[in-house]
């Protein structure tokens, strides 16, 4: 990187690389006493080239180096390249692996969002209990993904045509039971954070993004929707079995940081409804319809959208006549809103405290905008 | 307005710029795909975000066909009320690859600028903070998205 002009009676401080809080990336803050004036995130040190990866792979090869991107959300992301494999390829999914789609990305949102109060609860410097919860409260799910998919993180689950496994005995009975429990729960998460008063000194306030600006700077995902901006693809584009599943689009007004923790809040008990809903109503019938392993595609252009836990992810995939995609490109969620945050600084008065509470905020997860 | 925004945003920027945009039509439902003339990509931009509402940007990228000899610079729009994703085209030929820089449009192409730049060679007159974005800052491998990269790594 090189030397961008500093002011004088300015310091510079250099944040990271060395996993800083939730990632390797570097962030550069111009500081003059507490006040920020500037930040600067310098990106790239997870690059590994997954867009060049995929042109080198089959199209169901291509699964499991996309799912590397957000390990605490594969479902989401791994069904953004399904659903784009699927088009290109003229593939038809049955309904009840819609469902069953819809299912895991709900549980996969729920996963991330705590693992984002763990770093928000932490960052805000009072309670680390917090992450120890969230960590232990996570196996609920990771143990319902373990006992469908066999994996607890990477699942590689959504194949082109369907998914891999039905449901095993009893499984719907043990969703509805862990999502009971996990809303249990959730009343404490809600006390201890968002009604705790050091909590609310931290996060109210703090970081104004409005809504006007978060359109312009590219927000997306509860960054926006904490702006008070109703964008979501779930909703827009009904994509798995969105369009039967009863939800709305969640916002809040106050466009500050324990805005955009609040939607995060309000996301999960939504996903929990979501999560009874299917295991109640999850239509009957079969869950694959048969691929060629090494199925050829025509020329073309697809593109997918899905939403993930940090916001929009689109993959816009080139084909020609072949077995690998001609070229992918990953519209990733955190890259647009590592924007937002360098400007934050500038919209917004931000003290050197607030820094790590604002970047949680975002929950950035570098290795998505990295790719 | 009549009928669905697509069609009718198809309509209406062919008939407000004739003559730099060389195509616009709806690839499927919410995907639209407008393909402009060099010249006029800033003002069709201009004309995009203050007259059509494209003022959400998500992103931009691009594909590298060697075999036409051309790189194709996609940018992705979005505009709040309509919801779709209009993929703003222009066509470069693989040996000059200049463009006016859209961050004076939309700010927050900067860093899909740089990444573009970066990947492809592209290169973004008037961008405000050229310098690489994911790749090392030593990096002289080449230009690793476009089709004859070779993987030689950072040595020279």
């Amino acid at each position: 990187m090189t030397k961008p002009f500093i002011e004088p009676d300015i310091m510079r401080i250099s944040w990271g690389p060395q996993h800083p809080m939730s990632g390797q990336t570097r962030i550069l803050l111009d500081v003059d006493g507490e006040k920020v004036h500037r930040i600067i995130a310098d990106l790239g040190f997870t690059h590994r080239g997954i867009e060049k990866i995929l042109e080198n792979r089959t199209f169901l090869q291509g699964i499991i180096p996309m799912e590397r991107m957000v390990m605490a959300d594969t479902p989401n992301i791994g069904l953004g390249y399904v659903t784009a494999v699927e088009e290109a390829l003229g593939i038809e999914v049955p309904e009840r692996a819609n469902w069953i789609r819809s299912l895991l990305c709900e549980m996969a949102r729920i996963n991330s969002h705590l693992y984002a109060f763990g770093l928000q609860a932490e960052s805000t410097g009072y309670f680390p209990a917090v992450f120890i919860w969230t960590t232990v409260d996570r196996a609920v799910i990771l143990d319902l993904f373990e006992e469908l998919t066999g994996a607890r993180w990477s699942l590689n689950f959504f194949v082109p045509g369907g998914v891999q496994k039905d449901f095993p005995e009893g499984f719907e009975e043990k969703v509805a039971k862990g999502a009971q429990y996990l809303r249990r729960r959730f009343e404490d998460y809600w006390e201890a954070m968002v009604e705790n008063a050091i909590f609310e000194v931290r996060c109210n306030g703090v970081a104004v993004l409005k809504p006007e600006d978060a359109i312009r700077l590219g927000a997306t995902g509860p960054v926006l929707r904490g702006s008070g901006v109703d964008v979501d693809v779930r909703k827009d584009e009904p994509y798995a079995a969105y369009a039967d599943l009863d939800f709305e689009v969640i916002t809040e007004p106050a466009c500050d940081v324990m805005a955009r923790t609040k939607v995060r809040f309000r996301e999960i008990g939504q996903s929990l409804n979501m999560m009874k809903q299917i295991a109640n109503e999850i239509p009957g019938g079969p869950i694959r319809n048969r691929v060629p392993i090494f199925a050829r595609s025509k020329p073309g252009e697809v593109i997918s959208r899905v939403e993930t836990a940090r916001g929009e992810m689109g993959v816009h995939m080139f084909t020609q006549a072949g077995m690998n995609p001609y070229r992918v490109k990953i519209m990733s969620p955190t890259l647009r809103n590592m924007y937002v945050f360098e400007r934050l600084a500038e919209l917004d008065e931000m003290l050197m405290a607030d820094v790590p509470v604002v970047v949680n905020s975002i929950d950035p997860w570098y290795l998505d905008s990295d790719r | 307005m009549s009928g669905a925004p697509e069609e009718d945003f198809v309509k209406s920027v062919k008939a407000a710029h004739p003559d730099v945009v060389l195509s616009a039509e709806v690839l499927r439902r919410r995907l639209i795909s407008a393909v402009v003339k060099r010249e006029g990509l800033l003002d069709v931009a201009k004309s995009l975000r203050d007259d059509f509402g494209f003022t959400h940007p998500v992103s931009c990228g691009a594909v590298d066909y060697p075999k036409e000899n051309r790189i194709q610079m996609i940018y992705y729009l979005m505009n709040p009320k309509w919801r779709f994703v209009l993929t703003y085209r222009v066509d470069l030929p693989r040996d000059d690859l200049k463009i006016p820089t859209l961050t004076q449009v939309w700010e927050a192409m900067s860093f899909h600028e740089r990444e573009a730049h970066e990947m492809f060679g592209i290169e973004f007159e008037g961008h405000p903070n050229m310098i690489p974005l994911l790749l090392p800052p030593d990096w002289k491998g080449g230009y690793p998205l476009r089709k004859d990269f070779k993987g030689e790594g950072a040595e020279e």
